[in-house]
């Protein structure tokens, strides 16, 4: 390795929703292009085989400071990153995240939701997440939070009939998201309320 | 879905995500078994299949392939393929975070070994070392379906 290219500095993730980047700040070199190669070890390798890393094949010889590391993310392990400058033919030395880091502690956020009246129908329609994300919707008539009700919606991938309605009635919904191989949930979406009206979806 | 089950071997509730590694090995499970020349050969099925251990020793022979899997199999499946190699990763991490949980259960002696899960893990281990480790290395990881079917 060559002492001219310093490793990459300020290695840090960031991880929302089980989406995880790597990112650094860049190494300059006047007047030319760094590129950068990103490996990675989870706890099989450190711990079974012989702490070996692995490449990630879209990070190698990138321009850009900033690597996705989702697909290779997999697991509920502690994992380590490095990523090193490469110019030609000089590398630098790795530049190794401090600390493990592990998908548990993604920051999970509520979903996006829309909450529809139509009719006497009390629909809602949510972000689709991916396949990792379920959904915890509680809904009520305004005035009866005792008699929330629940419903656990698997996929987002339609919208999702609540409950029918009484004329006139104002309903509230609000939402969270789970994941289930991290069993964590986010924070509940702000709450929404919609009246019925006929065939008119009435905001409140 | 998800595609995390709740597994329940007697009084042992485990949690897996089984989508990930199913995702995983089916994205490479045509090399990998493409790299396996002994057709007529099973690690896991010969002579008798999986489904022919009695429940009560489930939880047993599970915790005992996924130790086979994570100390023996995934370590010697290293190829000259990047994305294979990536795969087979994500593979061995998500086993061994269900291995712990299985030995939780192990360890509270919820995760009884009768007679019948020994002989047959030890039939497993004998087809194993029956082929140069690297030969019964990809078999055993052509073979995982196997496995995430019996378990499913």
């Amino acid at each position: 390795e060559d002492a001219l290219l310093p490793a990459p500095q300020n290695i840090s993730i960031l991880s929302t929703n089980m989406k995880h980047f790597l990112t650094w700040t860049p190494v300059i070199v006047q007047g030319e292009t760094v590129r950068y190669s990103v490996e990675f070890q989870g706890e099989y390798e450190r711990v079974y085989a012989n702490e070996s890393w692995l490449p990630i094949s879209e990070c190698s010889l990138l321009t850009a400071t900033l690597c996705d590391i989702t697909e290779d993310i997999s697991a509920t392990v502690a994992y380590n990153l490095r990523v090193r400058a490469e110019l030609g033919a000089s590398r630098s030395p790795w530049g190794t995240l401090k600390g493990f880091f592990n998908r548990i502690t993604t920051s999970l956020t509520p979903p996006v939701m829309k909450v529809i009246a139509d009719g006497y129908h009390l629909l809602v329609e949510l972000e689709d997440m991916g396949p990792a994300f379920q959904f915890r919707v509680l809904y009520w008539k305004k005035g009866q939070e005792r008699r929330m009700q629940q419903q656990v919606v698997k996929e987002a991938s339609s919208v999702v009939h609540l409950d029918t309605m009484e004329a006139g009635g104002d309903y509230c919904v609000k939402a969270q998201t789970y994941v289930e191989a991290i069993n964590r949930s986010s924070s509940f979406s702000h709450t929404q309320c919609v009246r019925a009206q006929g065939d008119r979806s009435m905001w409140l | 879905t998800a595609g995390n089950k709740i597994f329940h071997f007697g009084a042992c509730r485990v949690s897996m995500s089984m989508t990930e590694i199913r995702t995983g090995f089916t994205a490479i499970k045509a090399n990998i078994q493409a790299r396996d020349p002994i057709r007529t050969l099973s690690i896991l099925s010969y002579p008798h299949s999986l489904h022919k251990v009695k429940s009560s020793d489930r939880c047993c022979i599970t915790h005992h392939l996924f130790d086979f899997y994570v100390d023996k199999v995934f370590k010697h499946c290293k190829t000259e393929d990047s994305f294979v190699n990536r795969k087979v990763s994500s593979i061995a991490n998500s086993f061994l975070s269900m291995k712990r949980k299985l030995g939780q259960c192990h360890e509270q002696n919820q995760c009884m070994c009768g007679q019948e899960s020994a002989e047959k893990f030890q039939q497993i281990l004998a087809n194993y070392e029956g082929l140069n480790v690297t030969s019964a290395a990809m078999k055993s990881l052509g073979e995982l379906d196997i496995l995430l079917d019996w378990m499913e």
